[in-house]
């Protein structure tokens, strides 16, 4: 198959498109920001891109590793031979083997034997694992800001310093470490002013220790680099960040998908309905005129609260009222286009109605389809987002921007702004963009600029 | 009876959100009319016409402990909140279970004619001062309290009770909730004369003060029962016959109780201590705003139903400065069943061991911790809270290495050990891989015959969303897939009723005393639509149930309820969730409480009014904030003059 040779209005039409630049940079973002989601994995995975263990390269991507695989400890209750790595924490863990071991060899000097067992303590301080750049995927709940502190105080209380400054170091605690190395951490933990013993939940809540702060809470919680949660986390404790990404990916297929199927029946029927005419098209009108008196909203709803949607039923569903819109458009350009001289030509030749319309006409009458494209994908991305915050899109967990703002506009909710303000720049950002392309399509297929009166 | 149908009404606010709609549960408790053919007696003995047996012995009972608080000073206004504008102050027929209901019968269906002490749960003179149990155990002579009276003045006679039979089993009302427990429970309610009445139950029963003296008063004389009730009495005032009745409604916005000038009950024992105000206003507030009006001044008091909120919220000058104060007041009351079920028709939870290993992957404490602030108790006996619980019973707890041992026993294994990935196998996964990402159940457990260990999860409420997501995920560290699918809260409902799931969400409430034949007998087991939702059935269970229900020997009903939830727990059809034993309050310094805060039966904060507002000290606080006078902060928030805390813990 050859490509199509552009003809001369089209390609004006193009350049035009390109010399609008708000369209065309939002048009390059839009795209980059697909390509990117297309490759969400490598972003935001808390699945390692690659692990470098004792001389061999490890893909978890691709193939799944059981903790035993790295001599990881498991979760209490849990068999490391039957349950996957925890590889950020893998990454945490070897990375404060390599602290501990560099300054073990700054204590130890040049003694080769101290060095030696230096060496035996900490085996696995050269390797590597490789995190993407969000270290959390979108359905994993992450409890550490809650939880961190219990197990550092039960390891305290236990006597177990040396493993209580291990999970401080490990998980970034560097002034509870400092504490806990120095004996610090006993002062304030005392007893003092007829106050009880302490806990570290009580320091955290006093701000009495700044490398605590924001700890022994329970989600939703707040931006924290510690942890790389870049943008807090929801109720659930999930990265609200990778949670952003994923929907993204999703909204945006979605939308595309919804649109492709709705613009491709819409054209089909509209371009029957102006080429064909007479009984046909006044037959098909009157069916259209039903369809969009029935509240379309209402009616997903309702399927959606009887059936749980997937991500294809709820384009089915959707794409049942997609189509109508366009129909109209396509009709009356056909009407228009079908008395044209040269579709009579190629009429006199015998060309099929088939060839007419989608080999003559079609091409003809695309400025419509083309305008109103990237308006239709705006709101298939409003419509997903409005059925998922309203719980009758797709099922839980599915990352979903909707999703978010509902949780953000939980009463107790309220005052995370970061629930808030994330998924809803997402959502303004996308629609500016989308829009922006929207409008410079439609101004560079505005055919005023060359309209000649003679 | 009023008891009964008011602990579903509130069923939704109790646990963690709404989990069937208000009515929804009532509804399901009536779906399939238990006929007990097996249990009732033979006829015959009934043709006389009612009259007192000569040998007759009154019983009653003056010797309970006060409920209220002799101390409680009387009068002021109680302001408090209501969760939405009454659909209609009629108490049968639609739309009748709602917010307002509680308040509406407590005045109304609450006066039955005995009522168990909210503390010792002996029974106690109510609307009749003395009552006769007869030999059958069904038959019940009454003696009405003679100077009792509706508000409209007029006496309360035998009639008034017979009336409320009556209506209870009339077509126009339409109700049929109340339709079949009338025909469920009373054979005959009889005047023997204006004070005196009789009424007959349907079968023996061990318990016939719980089952067959929850009647109430009607006022006879001033409702008239046809085609037009419904329609007619929506929007007509109760007439009552406790000491308010409602004096001023402002449509949409509130209603307000006003005493009664002159009330029949002042000074009888079980009173004293109670109803102390002299209005009660409830005033319709937005759900989740209550703390903004309490602290504005607007309500006296509120129930805090979030944990969230209890934990975050109540940091604020007015909490810290000791004027306004909380309190979480544990109370002892049945959780119901509430949890997550496995239809034992289910291919996937035929198999003990798989149902096993669910129970041991759901870790309460995680989700306790992180997700409702350590608010909540783990339920573990299918009839937590009442009398007939297994305390032996401990919760399977959670434990992934168990689990997997129970699954491997259930023929479950990784599927590479079964089928190595060939070439194409490892080249797929790479271009998924790079393009997506590794399928997301290439390690999801399989068995034998290759069906991957995943089900699906019907729930009707989104604001359990949040927990079964975090549950999801051990199962699915565990190698077991969940998949959850949010329903219309009716239709969730209705897919467990008729057994078209896998596994459910949902919660039942229970009654003082359980009735384990609706959900356990075999005779549901054949049919659908009842509220055996698993499919259960067992001879033993059969066994069992018919000792608790018929055998004299409480010794012998215990030990049999005891057995039953021991198979309930082994059997692992049912993996019980969460209860929250307790009534959280926040209010104002100058509402005062007994020492014992509520009685330990309490199931909502208006079930007894035996706190009251102390004049002085309401003064005294206005003047200390404007002063800016602090207050000692009581910081002992847990109120637990029963020691049920304890008993709780040591439950699980």
């Amino acid at each position: 198959m050859r490509w199509p040779r552009l003809d001369p209005l089209t390609r004006r039409r193009f350049a035009r498109f390109r010399r609008i630049r708000r369209g065309y940079y939002a048009l390059v973002v839009l795209l980059a920001a697909m390509v990117l989601a297309v490759f969400a994995p490598y972003l935001a995975e808390s699945r390692a891109i690659a692990v470098w263990y004792r001389g061999t390269l490890y893909l978890p991507t691709f193939q799944y590793y059981p903790m035993r695989t790295f001599g990881q400890a498991p979760p209490a209750g849990w068999d490391s031979a039957n349950i996957e790595t925890d590889y950020y924490r893998l990454q945490r863990e070897w990375r404060t083997e390599r602290l501990l071991y560099a300054r073990g060899r700054t204590a130890s000097g040049s003694d080769p034997a101290a060095r030696a067992a230096l060496a035996a303590r900490y085996p696995d301080r050269d390797d590597v694992v490789v995190m993407p750049p969000i270290p959390w995927n979108p359905y994993q709940s992450d409890f550490w800001a809650n939880e961190i502190l219990n197990d550092i105080q039960q390891a305290l209380d236990a006597g177990r310093r040396g493993e209580a400054e291990w999970l401080a170091l490990r998980d970034g605690l560097d002034g509870l470490a400092a504490a806990i190395d120095d004996g610090k951490i006993d002062a304030l933990l005392a007893a003092h002013d007829g106050h009880p013993k302490r806990t570290l939940g009580d320091l955290a809540r006093s701000g009495t220790m700044a490398s605590l702060a924001g700890l022994g809470t329970s989600p939703p919680n707040p931006p924290d680099l510690r942890r790389r949660h870049y943008l807090g986390t929801d109720s659930q404790g999930r990265d609200v960040a990778a949670r952003l990404l994923y929907g993204f990916r999703i909204s945006i297929f979605f939308a595309l998908f919804l649109v492709l199927t709705g613009q491709v029946i819409g054209t089909i029927v509209g371009s029957l309905q102006g080429y064909l005419g007479g009984r046909f098209d006044l037959v098909s009108q009157r069916v259209i005129e039903v369809l969009i008196a029935v509240p379309f909203l209402y009616v997903v709803i309702v399927i959606a609260a009887l059936f749980q949607p997937t991500f294809w039923l709820l384009i089915a569903i959707l794409s049942l009222f997609q189509w109508i819109a366009i129909t109209f458009f396509m009709r009356t350009e056909m009407y228009r286009e079908k008395t044209r001289e040269y579709c009579l030509a190629a009429k006199s030749y015998g060309a099929s109605h088939f060839r007419i319309v989608f080999r003559h006409l079609l091409p003809n009458c695309l400025t419509p389809l083309v305008t109103f494209t990237p308006f239709a994908v705006v709101g298939a991305i409003f419509a997903l987002t409005g059925l998922d915050y309203l719980g009758y899109g797709l099922p839980a967990p599915t990352p979903s921007w909707g999703e978010l703002i509902g949780q953000a506009l939980e009463a107790s909710n309220r005052d995370k702004l970061w629930l808030t303000l994330a998924p809803f720049c997402a959502l303004t950002v996308t629609l500016v963009l989308v829009v922006f392309i929207g409008e410079s399509v439609r101004e560079a297929f505005d055919p005023k600029p060359y309209a000649r009166y003679e | 009876m009023n008891e009964r149908r008011r602990v579903l009404g509130a069923f939704a606010a109790a646990i963690a959100g709404a989990l069937v709609p208000p009515g929804g549960a009532a509804r399901a408790a009536v779906a399939e009319p238990v006929v007990r053919d097996d249990l009732a007696p033979a006829t015959g003995a009934l043709a006389s016409p009612p009259m007192l047996p000569p040998d007759v012995r009154w019983e009653t009972n003056n010797d309970e402990p006060l409920i209220g608080s002799p101390q409680a000073i009387r009068g002021g206004t109680l302001r408090y909140e209501l969760g939405a504008y009454p659909l209609t102050f009629r108490l049968m027929g639609p739309n009748s279970n709602d917010f307002f209901a509680a308040w509406n019968r407590l005045f109304t269906f609450n006066f039955t004619l005995v009522q168990r002490h909210p503390v010792t749960d002996r029974y106690i003179p109510m609307m009749a001062t003395h009552w006769s149990v007869q030999g059958d155990q069904r038959t019940i002579y009454f003696k009405l309290d003679p100077e009792a009276r509706f508000s409209d003045g007029h006496p309360v006679t035998a009639d008034d009770y017979v009336f409320t039979w009556q209506m209870m089993r009339s077509p126009h009302i339409v109700d049929p909730f109340y339709n079949t427990y009338a025909k469920q429970y009373y054979e005959s309610v009889d005047r023997i004369d204006d004070h005196t009445l009789r009424i007959v139950g349907t079968r023996w029963s061990w318990r016939p003060l719980y089952d067959f003296a929850g009647l109430w008063p009607t006022p006879a004389h001033a409702t008239k029962l046809d085609a037009g009730w419904v329609q007619r009495t929506n929007n007509q005032f109760q007439i009552t016959v406790g000491p308010y009745a409602i004096a001023d409604v402002v449509r949409g916005e509130s209603v307000t109780f006003e005493r009664l000038p002159k009330w029949w009950g002042e000074g009888r024992r079980y009173f004293i201590g109670q109803y102390n105000f002299d209005r009660i206003a409830l005033r319709v507030i937005p759900e989740g705003r209550g703390l903004d009006y309490l602290r504005r001044g607007e309500l006296d008091v509120i129930t805090e139903g979030s944990a969230r909120a209890w934990h975050e919220d109540y940091d604020f000058p007015a909490v810290n400065n000791g004027w306004l104060r909380r309190a979480r007041v544990m109370v002892d009351t049945p959780s119901g069943v509430f949890g997550l079920h496995m239809n034992l028709e289910a291919p996937i939870f035929g198999n003990l061991h798989f149902r096993r290993a669910m129970q041991y992957l759901f870790n309460f404490e995680r989700v306790n911790r992180n997700l409702m602030f350590d608010e909540y108790f783990r339920t573990v006996s299918f009839f937590e809270g009442t009398p007939f619980a297994d305390p032996k019973l401990k919760p399977y707890g959670f434990h992934p290495e168990f689990a997997r041992a129970e699954l491997a026993r259930a023929g479950y294994h990784r599927p590479a050990e079964l089928r190595p990935q060939g070439f194409f196998g490892q080249l797929w996964n790479t271009v998924r891989g790079i393009v997506f990402t590794r399928s997301d159940t290439a390690d999801v457990l399989v068995n034998e015959r290759g069906e991957k260990a995943s089900f699906s999860v019907i729930y009707g409420s989104q604001g359990l969303e949040r927990h079964l997501t975090v549950i999801q995920q051990d199962f699915r560290r565990a190698g077991v897939d969940m998949q959850l699918r949010l329903l219309e809260p009716g239709a969730a409902f209705e897919r467990a009723l008729e057994r078209k799931y896998e596994m459910t969400l949902v919660g039942y409430t229970s009654g003082f005393y359980p009735d384990p034949r609706q959900y356990l007998g075999s005779e549901y087991q054949k049919a659908t639509n009842n509220n055996d939702i698993w499919g259960f059935g067992s001879p033993e269970v059969d066994r069992l149930i018919k000792v608790y229900e018929r055998d004299p020997d409480a010794a012998a009903r215990l030990a049999a309820m005891h057995r039953i939830d021991d198979i309930v727990h082994d059997d692992a059809f049912y993996i019980p969730f969460w209860r929250s034993p307790f009534i959280r309050i926040a209010y104002w310094d100058y509402l005062r409480f007994p020492e014992f805060y509520l009685p330990k039966r309490t199931e909502q904060l208006s079930d007894y009014l035996v706190y009251w507002i102390d004049p002085a000290r309401k003064q005294a606080l206005a003047r200390d904030m404007r002063d800016g006078k602090r207050y000692p902060v009581d910081t002992e928030i847990d109120k637990d003059y029963y020691h049920l805390r304890h008993a709780v813990a040591s439950g699980g």
